[in-house]
């Protein structure tokens, strides 16, 4: 029918995007967030609010079942590219309109496909996760039917000593600002974290984006101490804008963001200084922020001993002291972006922390995140996550970093 | 004085309704625009918009086991009630029914969207949606006495809860002037039924999106339609409640109550914006321990001036 073809065109000027980052895609990935904010696609959180399914980053084919799993969710209209360099991300994207607008139902097979049956088993993407408890088969054995076939869900002791219903939920892999190949299983019990278990995150091999300036200067390359603020600043803001984003501040997650993408595009330290110094006094002073993540994911660092888990110096403190750091740290970087010295790999902090080749500091954050999420709420949990935000790409980079 | 409008009336205020919410999400979108770098344009203003053919072709999508009932009602509630409780608005001097207990009308109108997201967060059957149903109601135990006291307050100042009398009763100072801690309680009411901007705990992105995050198609729509619809409602009610209503000189009575109403809800999409979301774990100590005592005492303050008239 004319009208749907024209209602197809128009909604496909504004496709909502579920990106999908595959490990060791970092660039990809990040030419994808900003073309998104150039031409306003919205970026979907589950699959239910999306038409277009973009996965950047090189193949995973350990990551094919979760991927198969939130394109199988994705309701019709829809369209599935992939962009495995940042240079194809606009062209994928450009594809991925023009399947939608010219969409037939036919072909991309998605009528009533959408949300199928291999939904039942337990999702780990994040995208969905649906409320069951052990979901292996959906047979309990009882030979009792069970509403779609589901399980239901056992119970278990909760911090009051009362029996509650267990709810086993995946974080990851692919989950909105959330750490690329992450994937933590959780058992829930409301929305409070009972048992958290970190999987080691898919492996891309290659070198880890984030640390590359460190990497590098370590295998002897030259590399500039101001190459590597500007490298490690971008990295900061990219963590500030998941951690703004699921703090719930979608105003500043943009600026931040923003602001990332102008330091990887290589504008000159006098324009950066201004979004720089306006993001720190906005979201470094802000009351409500620092209220609003006061206590959350204590650590400690060696510098406040207490009950909370040690963990690296980096780290110590709560959610608010480490933004804090992450945005001091900031401002000093963007004021030393043309230092033409060389840079010491081991003097300088890479942006996760002190750079040792065979203990990336991502691995030390990651350690850390089950004893921090067990009894925080799911709220909590995602702001620990997104404040310490590991980088999964080091470990992987772990094994063929080398010696300085 | 206010009077109840010609049959038509029925018909104009949803369609009023629709008409400011739309300019509340155009505004938004213009904002978010300059925040991301983008040119502000009229276009920019209008691409939200394009989420209504979107839902027009959007396929059924299948869930194992899903309340379907219970969902849809859920959904399609918090829209309805949000265009059934304008009908106390008085716009200018008309209003669509001018019920003894209006005021008692928007409130019940506005707590059926507890019960609405709480089902719209428990239909699909999944993890992340339910909590964010239960975000609601944690939520709701947070804004919801501060928001009835501040209701209250104005109530007791006229001595009615008839709206138009309210409005009537601000004869040469606002409620707003004299009764700065219910107005700011109202206004903080109206983003947490909207479930809009600090509020927006119940559909957070650290949620995958909450209630919203298995909804597609029109029920999506629908949903995000109604928290736009329940902020503007939540602005109208807002002028006869503390800013005098249609009263003002020079312009129509009608005019005023657009002019009011389209401030309150400017600033109500400013503040979206401003603020981070406020969880309910931490928002519940500050609403019960500073703000229930707040507006307590704000109800006593013009329960102690018509005690004295």
């Amino acid at each position: 029918m004319d009208l749907t073809r024209r209602a197809l065109r128009a909604a496909a000027a504004r496709p909502r995007v579920l990106p999908a980052a595959l490990p060791g895609g970092t660039p990809a990935r990040l030419e994808a967030e900003r073309l998104l904010r150039l031409r306003d696609w919205p970026v979907a959180a589950t699959p239910a609010g999306a038409d277009l399914l973009l996965v950047t980053g090189p193949d995973c084919p350990a990551l094919h079942d979760p991927l198969a799993r939130l394109w199988g969710d994705l309701p019709a209209p829809r369209a599935r590219v992939h962009a495995a360099t940042a240079a194809e991300v606009a062209s994928a994207l450009d594809t991925g309109r023009e399947r939608l607008a010219a969409w037939s139902g036919r072909g991309s097979g998605a009528q009533g496909h959408a949300g199928g049956n291999d939904r039942v088993q337990e999702p780990p993407e994040g995208g969905g996760g649906h409320a069951h408890g052990q979901a292996d088969d959906g047979d309990t054995g009882t030979g009792m039917p069970m509403p779609g076939g589901l399980p239901m869900a056992e119970t278990g002791p909760d911090r009051d000593g009362l029996a509650l219903d267990r709810l086993h939920l995946a974080l990851g892999p692919f989950l909105c600002d959330w750490p690329t190949g992450l994937t933590v299983r959780l058992v829930l019990q409301g929305d409070v974290v009972q048992e958290a278990v970190c999987e080691d995150p898919a492996a891309p091999g290659g070198t880890p984006f984030w640390s590359g300036p460190w990497l590098r200067a370590a295998a002897g390359e030259p590399v500039t101490a101001g190459a590597a603020a500007r490298h490690r600043a971008a990295a900061t803001c990219d963590s500030l804008g998941r951690l703004l984003a699921v703090a719930g501040w979608p105003e500043q997650a943009v600026a931040a963001r923003r602001l990332r993408d102008g330091l990887l595009a290589g504008a000159p330290a006098g324009a950066l200084r201004g979004p720089a110094d306006r993001l720190a006094r906005r979201v470094g002073r802000s009351r409500v922020l620092a209220w609003l993540t006061r206590g959350i994911g204590r650590v400690d660092g060696g510098r406040t001993g207490g009950s909370a888990p040690a963990g690296p110096p980096g780290a110590d403190g709560d959610a608010t002291d480490r933004y804090r750091r992450w945005l001091d740290r900031l401002g000093r970087d963007v004021r030393h972006l043309d230092d033409p010295a060389p840079l010491d790999p081991y003097a300088t902090e890479s942006p996760r922390g002190p750079w040792e080749p065979a203990h990336p500091p991502s691995a030390a954050l990651l350690a850390l995140l089950p004893a921090l999420l067990v009894g925080a709420e799911l709220a909590a949990a995602r702001l620990i996550v997104a404040g310490l935000d590991p980088d999964p790409e080091e470990l992987a980079g772990a094994g063929v970093a080398p010696r300085g | 004085m206010v009077e109840r409008g010609p049959w038509w009336t029925v018909a104009a205020a949803p369609l009023l309704l629709a008409a400011l919410a739309a300019l509340a999400v155009a505004a938004d979108a213009l904002l978010a625009a300059r925040g991301a770098g983008r040119p502000v344009t009229l276009t920019a203003a209008a691409r939200p918009f394009l989420a209504l053919p979107r839902a027009l072709v959007a396929g059924p999508r299948r869930l194992p086991a899903p309340d379907l009932l219970l969902w849809r009602a859920g959904v399609v509630t918090v829209p309805v009630a949000a265009v059934l409780s304008t009908l106390v608005i008085p716009f200018g001097n008309t209003v669509v029914a001018d019920p003894s207990v209006g005021v008692v009308w928007f409130n019940a109108m506005e707590v059926t969207t507890w019960a609405a997201l709480w089902l719209a967060g428990w239909g699909p059957n999944a993890a992340f949606s339910l909590i964010g149903g239960y975000r609601f109601l944690a939520q709701g135990l947070a804004y919801e006495l501060p928001l009835m006291f501040a209701l209250i307050a104005a109530a007791t100042g006229a001595e009615s809860l008839r709206v138009g009398d309210i409005a009537a009763a601000q004869q040469g100072l606002w409620y707003a002037v004299w009764m700065p801690v219910a107005f700011a309680a109202h206004l903080a009411g109206v983003l947490a039924f909207s479930f809009l901007g600090p509020f927006a705990h119940p559909a957070g992105r650290d949620a995958a999106g909450g209630v919203l995050g298995e909804l597609s198609g029109p029920d999506r729509l629908l949903l995000q339609a109604g928290r736009w619809l329940w902020l503007a409602s939540g602005a109208a009610m807002a002028v006869p409640l503390f800013l005098g209503g249609g009263a003002g000189p020079g312009l129509p009575a009608w005019a005023w109550s657009l002019v009011k109403t389209l401030l309150v809800l400017a600033l109500l999409v400013v503040a979206a914006r401003r603020l981070p979301v406020v969880r309910p774990d931490r928002y519940v100590e500050l609403a019960w321990v500073v703000l229930v005592p707040l507006t307590i005492l704000q109800v006593l303050v013009p329960a102690l001036v018509v005690l004295g008239r």
